[in-house]
Formats: structure tokens, sequence, C-alpha cells
């Protein structure tokens, strides 16, 4: 991907902008400037028998051949005899911690992220970018801007007992307690920002990000890709969608009281929480058996948000079962470094059958991505390729 | 790890565990907010909304209380469901627009737990329309409902009492608390500012004023399909 070709110099110094705001003190110019820490994976994905009727992108098609796909084949047991094979795209999952703290963090309480790549079977390959909250922080570039300078991490420490007691006297739970080993955090500058008028759109997901806890497992969370997207269906309709990851497994988080990683640990102080766990959490399970996920796509309705990231749609939409991603495996140190901390994901690397909604901080993202990832590998003495230079330097 | 905390700090840290204090929130902090934030009752059942989805697959959550609450009170108004299956199962055939629909008795309350489809009035007009004498039978054993019988001839107070006596339900998004709270406040809905530490004092007030609610809307296997096309679907019905 480039840089789109329709950034004018004021885009691309909002772009500059952000990732200097979203700059974490304790990361790295060789690692992203949020989810830093990540795990990758490998499988595959299978579309579901009605998937095709909604998007005509090759991966959601049930099988390789289209003259296979007859309405009376694709609800019969896969198992039964002269039933072809549904087709498999071939995926990698890159899974992270939100923070750009370059040290792994894994008990902390934080949003999870979930990129996967689809490979398709024509060369090409598409992204789909997800999160454990249901919505971003802000809609638009100015208004992301505003908060995340907001939100910059800054010295913390606990607060004085006559300030919890306060609290407690006002109905409000005190801030909680910072973990052991951590000396910034960004959690007051985006409360006190949250709480002035005008900026009502962070609330939502600010106070879900307050509770989002820690996963036993990346393989037992759900991810939401907040964007809205257009996606044609078979018979040409175009619909406004957003999609989410759901775990077979379940979601799961570890006990706040007591977030041993696993139930043979022995018991853990609430503020020490184990830090590398999540890698080790996947392949164990992984090595017992492929865990899977639901894709699922929910139709938006005139009136929703179509165009706003930080404003999730209720849960009553009509929701359609795209398919079904297997994970078998996590990769190796080698592959990790190359197919998951060197690969450029970008919420913009779509396909035929997928375009981009109206979102404003979706088409933000497309240049954020494509810039920091160029100047991440360069860091790492890599060939940037396209999009490494400074937007600015006039080259 | 050595716990580097003050005696002050452990000694706050633990009192919202401590009996006493407690106590002290329940009976002077709580009510001290209350008066000094006057909360007003949300109303009931679902909020308007122009969108399709919002418009199907409705809750109601009516919550009725008992006016005999003994064992035997509360036997007779079994009874009085007992006795009305057959009207119950083919009025609500009638309406056609009803998913699920129960009766249930929690301690002292008898509650009819349903999911229907299009306007909260409309619904219960159709209710009493063709299930009226059940209603009838069922308001003969719940505190105040004698002024509603009969109720084919008190329709629009039937509406206002159900309304009355239909949880609130909470928003799907915890933050929109504080758009409802201002608006039954009559507050202008302008963006506003609002803490959302706050949020649980919120909550805490407006479960003082609401002491029972529905959290949310609820989960469905099915989202944005009503009744009738469901049954169509599935070839039986229309």
């Amino acid at each position: 991907m480039a840089l789109s070709e329709e950034a004018t110099p004021a885009d691309l110094e909002m772009v500059e902008r952000i990732l200097v705001a979203l700059r974490d003190p304790e990361g790295s110019d060789e690692l992203r400037r949020v989810h830093a820490c990540g795990v990758g994976a490998a499988g595959w994905f299978e579309a579901s028998p009605v998937a095709a009727d909604y998007c005509v992108a090759r991966h959601f098609a049930l099988y390789d051949n289209p003259a296979l796909d007859r309405a009376g084949d694709r609800f019969r047991d896969p198992a039964a005899a002269g039933r072809p094979k549904p087709k498999r795209t071939p995926v990698t999952v890159r899974f992270s911690n939100g923070s750009g703290a370059k040290a792994r963090r894994d008990g902390w309480s934080d949003v999870r992220g979930m990129a996967t790549r689809f490979h398709l079977d024509d060369g090409s390959e598409t992204d789909l970018i997800a999160m454990t909250l249901r919505s971003l922080f802000a809609p638009t570039a100015q208004t992301f801007l505003k908060f995340s300078s907001a939100a910059v991490a800054k010295a913390c420490s606990r607060q004085p007992w006559w300030r919890k007691l306060l609290d407690l006297l006002r109905l409000t739970p005190p801030m909680p307690d910072p973990y052991v080993g951590q000396r910034i955090r960004g959690n007051e500058g985006a409360i006190a920002f949250a709480k002035r008028a005008g900026n009502d759109y962070c609330r939502t997901p600010l106070f879900l990000a307050t509770l989002i806890g820690a996963p036993t497992s990346y393989l037992r969370a759900a991810y939401h890709a907040a964007h809205t997207f257009v996606v044609t269906g078979a018979d040409g309709t175009r619909r406004w969608v957003r999609f989410d990851w759901q775990p077979i497994d379940g979601v799961l988080n570890l006990n706040p009281l007591d977030p041993r990683a696993t139930p043979s640990d022995p018991p853990r102080d609430p503020l020490d929480p184990p830090h590398d766990y999540l890698r080790a959490a996947m392949i164990e399970r992984l090595a017992q058996a492929p865990a899977r996920f639901s894709l699922m796509m929910t139709l938006g309705e005139t009136g929703d948000a179509f165009d706003d990231c930080a404003r999730p749609w209720p849960p009553h939409r009509v929701r359609i079962e795209m398919g079904t991603l297997t994970l078998d495996r996590v990769l190796s140190d080698a592959e990790q470094l190359e197919k998951c901390e060197l690969m450029r994901f970008n919420p913009w690397r779509l396909t035929p059958g997928i375009e981009p909604s109206d979102d404003p901080l979706l088409r933000v993202r497309r240049d954020a991505y494509e810039i920091g990832s160029a100047r991440r590998i360069a860091a790492r003495g890599r060939k940037a390729g396209p999009g490494a230079a400074c937007p600015f330097s006039g080259g | 790890m050595a716990d580097d905390r003050g005696w002050l700090d452990r000694f706050v840290d633990g009192l919202p565990e401590q009996a006493w204090f407690k106590f002290l929130s329940t009976y002077v902090v709580v009510p001290f907010w209350a008066w000094r934030i006057p909360t007003p009752k949300l109303k009931g059942g679902p909020r308007p909304s122009p969108q399709p989805s919002e418009n199907v697959q409705r809750m109601m959550n009516l919550v009725m209380p008992l006016k005999d609450t003994t064992p035997i009170g509360r036997a007779k108004a079994a009874l009085a469901i007992a006795q009305n299956v057959d009207q119950i199962f083919s009025g609500l055939d009638n309406v056609g627009t009803v998913h699920f629909a129960r009766f249930i008795i929690i301690e002292n309350n008898i509650c009819m737990i349903s999911v229907y489809d299009g306007d909260f009035s409309n619904y219960i007009r159709d209710f009493v329309v063709t299930i009226g004498g059940l209603f009838d039978d069922v308001l003969d054993h719940v505190e105040g409902g004698d002024v509603l019988r009969p109720t084919t001839q008190n329709v629009d107070k039937v509406i206002d009492w159900i309304h009355a006596h239909d949880l609130f339900q909470a928003p799907d998004f915890p933050t929109d608390f504080f758009l409802l709270q201002d608006a039954a406040k009559g507050l202008p809905q302008d963006d506003r500012a609002h803490d959302i530490r706050l949020l649980p004092r919120a909550l805490i007030l407006q479960m003082r004023a609401n002491p029972s609610l529905s959290l949310g809307g609820g989960y469905r296997a099915y989202p944005g399909f009503s009744a009738a096309q469901v049954r169509q679907k599935l070839g039986v019905g229309t």
C-alpha cells in the first residue's frame, strides 16, 4: 500500500501530530506506537454458507469453484459424501497488548488487539484490524489528536488516603493504585479530558476501557473492528456493516483480585499480575487442539453512526455469521519478527467486495499505519518501502 | 512483594468491605447525595426509536405487587393464571406480535415477562382486547388493580399503569445514563460536562429511584426479525 493519493499536506501533518501524541515514553522506535508487544499465530478462515450472499470478497466464497456454490449443497453436513470441501483462506494473526511500552505487561488491564491478514487465493491480501473495545476513543482526526494529547502517559502514584476517603464519600471509586513497576499512565489525563463539555464522544469507550481487565488468553477475548465498512452482496446490494470476532472458547478474564495466569500458580497480588503468560497460554492451548473464532458481521441501519467509530452500534442489529477462523499454531520467534513485527497491517487494506465507509478516522489510520510502519521497519535497518520518508520533507 | 502502604492507606482501602462503613454509606452517604442530587425515577419500557431493529423483539418486564403476599395469596394468583391458560395462548396467538410471554411469581410480585414487536401502547391495547378477562382476574390479586377493572373499559388507564410498572431498561452503553438522567430532569440534551468517575454514583442514585431495573437490552439469537418474519421463514404461519 501507499499513502492515500488524496491525502493533503495538512492531512499528513495531522497524521504526524497524532504519531507524536501516541509516542510512549517507554516505547521504542523499532516497535509500534501502540500495541507494541504482540504474539503471532497462523491458521485459516472458512466462510459460512451464507457469507457470499452478503459479501463477494474472495475469502467469503464457500468453495474454490463458484459453480459448486449451490444453495442445496451449502447446508449439507460438511462430512457428507459428495459435498466438496469448503475453501480455506490462509491467515496470519497478530494478537497484541494495547500499550506502546516495549516491556510486556500481559496481566495489566489493557485493550488487546487482533490484526488478521487474509492471504487470498489470487495472491492479494486483505486485513481486518480489531480490538477488545467496541469503539475507538474519538471519531475524527482532530478529536483523536485532542484525546491522544490529553491521554499522554504521565507520572503516576498512589492516591493519598484522604483523597481516597473523599472519593468514597462522593460514592466514587478511588483511582486504582498503580501496578508494581508502573511509573506512568494516561488514565488521569484521559478522564479529565472526557469530563469537559464537548468531549462526550470519548466517554463510552473510556469508561469501558477502565473496566476492561486482562484476558486469560488472547484466544479468550472478543475483538471488534470498530470502523464501518461497505460490503457488496452477490445480488449487488451494498450494506454498511461492522465486524466482530467471537471466541469459540468463550471470553474469560483473569480474576482481578487474584490474577494468577493458571489455576496451579500461587496466589498473586492484584497489583502484581504476571507479565508474560499470554504467548505460553496460546502455545499450550493450540498444542491441545486448534482454537476458533466466529466472524460476525452486524448490519447497520439508517440512523446508526456509519462514520463515527467512537459510537458503538446497539446490540440489536441483524447479525450475520460470516465464517470461522481456525488457528493451529503460534509463530516461531523468527516468524514472529518477519510475519508480525515487520508486517504492515492496515485497516484500509481491503479487497473487492469490501469498501471503506466515510469514517474519517479510517482514512487517517490508513496513512498513520503506513507512515508509522515504514519508520518502524526503517529503524530496524530494513528496507522501509514507500511511506518511509517524512511527509514534510518534500521527497 | 512488600506492602509499602501506611496504616491509613490500608485502613481506607479496606473501608468498602467494612460493615460499619457499608451501614454509614447506605443510611447516611447515599441519602445525602440523593438529597443533594435529586434523581427522578426513570420510566419503564423500551424508549421510542425510529430504527427498525429497535422496534422488534422489545422487552416487557411487568412487575405487579400482590395484595396478599402470604403463601395462600400467592397460590391464588398462580391459580388465576393456571385457570386461563387457553385464554392466554389463544389471545397471544391473536395478538400476533409476541415472541415469548410468561407469568412468574417472584416473592411478593406477579410478573409478566414478554418479548413483542411494535409499539408498546398498541401491544397493551391488543393484549387487553384479546385477554382482558384474564387480566381482570390477575388484577384482582394485585395492589392498585381494582381501579383498572374491567380493563376493557379502562384501556388508557391500563396502559399508563403497565408503563409505570414495567421495569426501567438501563441503556446498552453505560454513559448514556447521563443523558437519560439529564432528560428526566428537564436539562438540555446538548453535550454537557460529565465525569465518568461519577457514573457509579449516578447508577447508585438511579437504583435508589428505580429499585428494580432491566440491565441493557439483552441478548437476541436472531436480532432484527419480527415474530411474523420468523414464523413465515420457518413455514409455520404468517
